[in-house]
């Protein structure tokens, strides 16, 4: 090959150039299409491309493509890459400690076309406005569909069999997890939690303390102390606590597996797990509320829906009509349903309630029913890292290798106060 | 036949291919990372400069030093263990027949299953509970080691299943420089009265050392570049008891959303690794020559 017939240096970079600049940008979807990415496992997943089936059925102008994504932190790291990329998917979820982050980082777009009707439909403590402190006064960006709170799993043929009711109060939770107990070949622990985030904020809460306080972070202060305490107590004093190995999910995925097996009489866990749970017991699995400490609070979990910014308007518009679609009362009562979620819905609360589903499945109705000492949330953008980087990475070593409580929650503190 | 090149940018343009992989997957993102690791970034807001405050962080709290024990521990039990094992195994299967045939493909077959596979078996034996080692180790009437939920015992255990896996390709490795050890010097040795440690030691030994040290290298880069297993098995804890390197990395940037900090580990790990294997090729080359006598 002559020197002439070589391909110029300047036309290899131009094509370089088009190949780098095609791998970056994303095409445009087809016209309809909505990419949605979810993060549900196991039963809930089935029952979710379940409804979107029928949502194909009930009409044609959109179509959606669920993809899953993992756990709710798997998918968060992909939501920010892709959104990093310029490849983010019409719809996902993400959990709500993040979604004040997400919002301040300007990468939510605003969901007010979703219609005045659908939002009023809303039950408020579910919604962004009900779920965050200050949340009605910003921009709308997240619309909820699987909330929950924590709720208290035990098996009731054992329970039944040692003469034990579900605990109300902290002293009586810890003596439940004494008498539920058992050692020798059938050992079983009488009480199992994740050491976890949201766990720790229920206790926290229950002893009276807010994770910020008049916009400072004090992990509930002398409340954060005692929660980490009452888990210390009941795991090296007591001995009737297991804290499940894992991390994340992983350890709620331990905690379930051991209640199944028999080798937890009582479990706290979300009450997304209801009909799992209950399907795949060997025993009567009964649900019941939190106990109280100085007062009675859970905070709510789960996740909303959001809508990253930027798309084209016609995507928006099919991505909407999806969420439009599945907050109505009939797929949000069915969701509640089939799952253990709270019904987004009020209409579809009414009708899980009018029909008597709430009567015939009890355990369904708990979480719902504790939503009346549901605490908010503070909207703050750096919830997510308190919550990821200042105490949850604590929490477990404070736990197994009992730390000074109090030295770890400052230590949390301080860090939260870092950018 | 000549091996000049007939064209000045010949050998450039055969090397063109391997350099711009090179460039594209390994020395840019490296460049990118040492470049990030000088800002505080989450990937969704604009980056800010902070000068060497990542690095003054990671050292100041402790990360660096604690991540940096834990993998060298990690490594040590991984590369000696591999390299032992893989020896001896080798030694122990050099011979010809079936049998050995079938046992050589049962060691190796550990190395061609997938990091993710290799976890879950060892999470079920390993399980405390439903465990089959567990059981048997009931049954026995002892009581069961908490292999993975123990944090003084966890990052022993992780390489141990590592062990278990690339003891296969160790062996492969020893068994093909074994091909290269001439026959006749060994039956020459033994003619003369050599045992067979004599032989392996004068010997057998000398001549494998090249052998030794590739595996001694690849088997550390591989043991430093662990997740998969940490991932799949612990997550990194009890108590990040199992946190290594590369894990590390990932929680700073998946987890705490800090591609600032994951970089400057990314830095300093790089450095690390390129220091460790210098000074183990240093340690090889230096060994004394091999006798020739016996």
């Amino acid at each position: 090959m002559s020197p002439s017939e070589a391909p110029s240096r300047r036309a290899f970079a131009l094509g370089l150039a088009a190949l780098f600049a095609s791998a970056c940008d994303r095409p445009p979807r087809p016209s309809g299409e909505v990419a949605f990415w979810f993060s549900y496992g196991g039963n809930n997943r089935k029952v979710l491309l379940e409804l979107i089936e029928r949502f194909h059925q009930e009409q044609s102008r959109v179509h959606v493509v669920a993809t899953f994504q993992g756990d709710y932190f798997e998918g968060l790291i992909k939501l920010r890459t892709a959104l990093f990329v310029g490849a983010a998917p019409t719809i996902t979820h993400v959990v709500g400690e993040v979604v004040p982050y997400l919002a301040q980082a300007g990468v939510l777009q605003q969901l007010d076309g979703i219609g005045a009707e659908s939002l009023a439909d809303l039950e408020p403590a579910l919604a962004q406005a009900g779920t965050f402190e200050g949340g009605e006064n910003e921009p709308l960006v997240a619309l909820p569909f699987n909330r929950s709170t924590p709720i208290a799993f035990y098996n009731r043929t054992l329970f039944d069999e040692l003469g034990l009711r579900p605990p109300t109060t902290w002293d009586g939770l810890r003596d439940v997890a004494r008498r539920g107990g058992s050692t020798g070949t059938a050992a079983r622990w009488g009480f199992e939690c994740p050491v976890d985030w949201w766990f720790w904020t229920a206790l926290v809460g229950q002893a009276g303390g807010r994770i910020i306080e008049n916009g400072k972070v004090t992990l509930g202060g002398t409340a954060g102390v005692r929660a980490l305490e009452l888990w210390q107590t009941m795991v090296h004093d007591d001995r009737t606590m297991r804290s499940p190995p894992g991390r994340d999910f992983n350890a709620w995925e331990a905690t379930n597996g051991d209640f199944l097996a028999g080798r937890a009489a009582m479990i706290w866990t979300s009450t997304a797990f209801v009909r799992y749970l209950e399907e795949h017991a060997s025993f009567s699995v009964g649900a019941a509320a939190l106990p109280g400490d100085v007062r009675r609070a859970v905070p709510t979990g789960g996740t909303f829906f959001v809508m990253p910014k930027g798309l084209p308007e016609s995507e928006q518009a099919a991505g909407l009509t999806f969420l439009r679609w599945m907050m109505q009362p009939k797929q949000a009562s069915e969701w509640a349903r089939r799952t253990g979620y709270m019904p987004v819905s009020k209409a579809g609360r009414r009708e899980l309630e009018d029909s008597g589903f709430f009567r015939e499945h009890p355990n369904f109705a708990v979480a719902v029913d504790q939503l009346s000492v549901a605490e908010r949330w503070p909207w703050a953008p750096s919830l997510f890292r308190i919550q990821r980087e200042a105490v949850q990475p604590r929490l477990e070593a404070a736990v197994a290798a009992r730390l000074d409580a109090r030295t770890v929650l400052a230590a949390a503190c301080a860090q939260s106060e870092e950018r | 036949m000549s091996l000049r090149p007939t064209k000045a940018f010949h050998p450039y343009a055969m090397l063109a291919p391997t350099l711009v992989l090179l460039g594209l997957f390994s020395i840019v993102p490296l460049g990118v990372a040492f470049h990030r690791s000088f800002f505080a970034w989450d990937l969704l807001t604009p980056a800010e400069p902070v000068g060497f405050d990542n690095y003054r962080f990671l050292w100041s709290s402790g990360e660096l030093l604690e991540v940096g024990w834990r993998t060298l521990a990690y490594s040590v039990v991984v590369v000696s263990a591999s390299l032992t094992l893989g020896l001896a195994l080798a030694l122990a299967l050099n011979r010809e027949g079936r049998f050995y045939a079938f046992v050589r493909s049962a060691v190796f077959s550990a190395y061609v299953v997938s990091w993710v596979a290799v976890g879950l078996l060892w999470l079920w034996l390993l399980d405390p509970q439903a465990g089959l080692v567990a059981r048997v180790t009931r049954g026995l009437g002892w009581t069961p080691v908490d292999w993975l939920g123990n944090p003084k015992v966890v990052l022993f255990t992780l390489a141990g299943v590592t062990v278990w896996k690339i003891t296969g390709y160790a062996m492969v490795i020893f068994l093909a420089g074994l091909k290269d050890v001439p026959r006749s010097v060994l039956e020459a040795a033994a003619l003369d009265g050599a045992g067979p440690w004599q032989r392996f030691h004068r010997i057998v030994w000398p001549l494998l050392r090249p052998t030794a040290a590739f595996v001694g290298t690849t088997s550390l880069i591989l043991s430093f570049q662990a997740f998969d297993i940490v991932r799949v098995m612990t997550q990194g804890g009890p108590v990040r008891s199992s946190t290594i390197f590369v894990y590390a990395i990932y929680e700073q940037v998946f987890v705490n959303l800090r591609i600032g900090r994951a970089s400057a580990l990314t830095v300093v790990f790089f450095l690390l690794l390129v220091g460790l294997t210098g000074l183990q090729w240093r340690w090889w080359r230096n060994r004394p020559r091999a006798k020739t006598t016996l």
